[in-house]
């Protein structure tokens, strides 16, 4: 594959994956302002690293790890800036069941929330997810089921 | 919930409408600085070559060695645009190796490794120390390795302790990040761990395989807890003995990262399921089903129950898992290749297994995964 780097490819791979990248960033980050510096970080780390792809599989599976790696820096350095006492407030209820959904899936454990949205949003099978993860697919099975698990005692609702 | 409720969540996300032309032209800008180093970079590396072909040619009137020359680990580090690490490496921190071993049609050796924190400057982590080694591969036959054709997914480089089960410590529980690159026909890889310097007061090893996760079909362990390849495996493979110090271990710390990957178990034996399990192949839209089904020890078949019978999906810690790559809690799992179920590691339990959403396993008994 051409290398990253020249203004063609650049183009062409923020556009091809810069929606699918900030979506993915946001089930680790509950900022869209974190999530576009966790895609932001992995472009450019792809710049850096020049690694070579084998096709565009391999490519996309690079970008998808480097974003979830950045995106769970960026929420344990938020983790452990100090917050001053008088900053603490009772959490705000969710306006929308979209957020509801969101904050669930953001309160999943890392591990559970990247493949449940891989699969639900993106579509992917659990053999494609595997691929993309770099994980055995029995893996990714329990883990879409666990997380599918907790999803549902805390939207207390059926989730299919 | 279901997928449209979910898609609708996320697509209620909105994002900088400039995101995408304002990382553009971050990248461009970035890659204009990086070739300007590049080019400051290539033409002093030229001109130092020139020196010292200058004073080889005027001291040497001997033979000529026929050394290897490598890029040391510092240099790999330089490659991937990180000073801190490159500066470990040169520091007296790092341990330097330089040892070869040769399998299959590769010459394969461990050029050194450093740990620390903070050396990574595209990957600060505030929490934990690091590992980061170097290892270099070429062909015997002198053909080059390049980027464009050399299988970088077609090997594994993992620390793996003595003590401890390879499928408890290794890449995948370790956390690795590896990178790989070619340079003059010469393969470098850079593997980042956590920290393996918690285990130094056991025998620590690096081995480097073509294969993926390990089971015993790669490794077997010795009593008293030595590991080694197995005697049958055929593929590339080296295995190289850490030089960490004793000092730095920390007992407690690695004793809590085994117990936290809840798979400290193993076995040289192997299974053969197909020997003792009846397998049940159906094709589904997506995938294809494996049941494995105990065979009854009077020929005939066992009940399976449906997943409502048999509760389900299993909860945390009853599963089981003995496969590497795998950080769920438990005793055992199965993979499949090439039609194959392989079990890795422990044997199953006499017990049944049922498939829902492409995978699904009950209480402690065999996994199955769709291929």
């Amino acid at each position: 594959m051409v290398p990253f780097g020249t203004d063609e490819t650049i183009r062409r791979i923020v556009s091809a994956y810069s929606g699918m990248l900030l979506r993915l960033a946001c089930t680790r980050l509950d900022s869209t302002a974190d999530a576009e510096d966790a895609v932001q970080e992995a472009f450019l780390r792809l710049l850096t690293a020049r690694p070579v792809f084998r096709d565009p599989e391999h490519e996309k599976a690079w970008l998808i790890r480097t974003t979830l790696q950045r995106a769970s820096d960026i929420r344990r350095r938020a983790e452990q800036r100090n917050i001053p006492l008088e900053d603490i407030t009772e959490p705000m209820a969710p306006e929308s069941p979209g957020e509801e959904l969101r904050s669930a899936v953001q309160a999943l454990p890392e591990k559970y929330g990247a493949v449940i949205h891989l699969h639900y949003y993106e579509g992917y099978s659990i053999k494609e997810i595997a691929k993309l993860l770099g994980l055995p697919a029995a893996t990714v099975g329990t883990r879409l089921a666990r997380g599918r698990e907790r999803l549902r005692q805390m939207l207390k609702e059926d989730v299919v | 919930m279901n997928r449209e409720d979910y898609r609708n969540a996320f697509d209620e996300l909105s994002f900088s409408a400039d995101f995408e032309a304002r990382t553009a032209d971050l990248l461009r800008n970035r890659a204009r600085e990086l070739e300007k180093e590049r080019t400051n970079m290539t033409i002093r590396k030229t001109k130092k070559i020139a020196v010292l072909i200058a004073a080889c040619i005027a001291l040497l009137a001997v033979s000529v060695s026929a050394a290897m020359l490598w890029l040391s680990p510092a240099q790999v580090a330089e490659e991937y645009d990180q000073p801190l690490l490159a500066e470990a490496f040169k520091g007296p921190g790092a341990i330097s190796i330089n040892e070869t071993v040769e399998s299959g049609d590769f010459s394969i050796t461990l050029l050194g490794l450093v740990s620390g924190r903070d050396l990574d400057v595209l990957n600060p982590d505030l929490e934990m120390d690091h590992t980061y080694s170097v290892l270099a591969l070429r062909r015997l036959d002198g053909t080059p390795l390049e980027n464009e054709t050399f299988d970088f997914g077609s090997y594994t480089m993992t620390p793996l302790v003595a003590g401890c089960s390879p499928v408890a410590v290794n890449n995948w529980t370790l956390d690795a990040f590896a990178q790989g690159f070619a340079k003059d026909g010469v393969y470098y890889y850079l593997l980042d761990t956590a920290s393996i310097e918690m285990f130094a007061d056991r025998t620590v090893y690096m081995a480097f395989y073509e294969g993926f996760a390990p089971n015993n079909n790669i490794f077997t362990v010795a009593g008293d807890g030595s590991i080694s390849f197995a005697a049958d495996f055929t593929g590339v493979h080296a295995l190289f003995t850490l030089p960490l110090d004793p000092a730095k271990a920390d007992r407690a710390a690695a004793d809590a990262f085994v117990a936290s990957t809840g798979m400290d178990g193993w076995t040289n034996e192997r299974s053969e399921p197909e020997g003792e399990w009846d397998v049940e192949r159906h094709e589904t839209e997506d995938s294809e089903e494996i049941f494995l089904r105990p065979r009854a020890k009077d020929g005939g078949e066992e009940e399976i129950p449906s997943p409502e019978t048999s509760g389900g999906e299993p909860e945390a810690g009853q599963e089981g898992n003995g496969q590497a790559g795998s950080d769920e809690p438990g005793g055992f799992q199965a993979d499949t290749g090439n039609g194959k179920v392989i079990l890795n590691g422990l044997k199953p339990a006499e017990d049944i297994t049922v498939i829902e959403n492409d995978f699904t396993t009950t209480g402690d008994s065999g996994g199955v995964v769709s291929e």
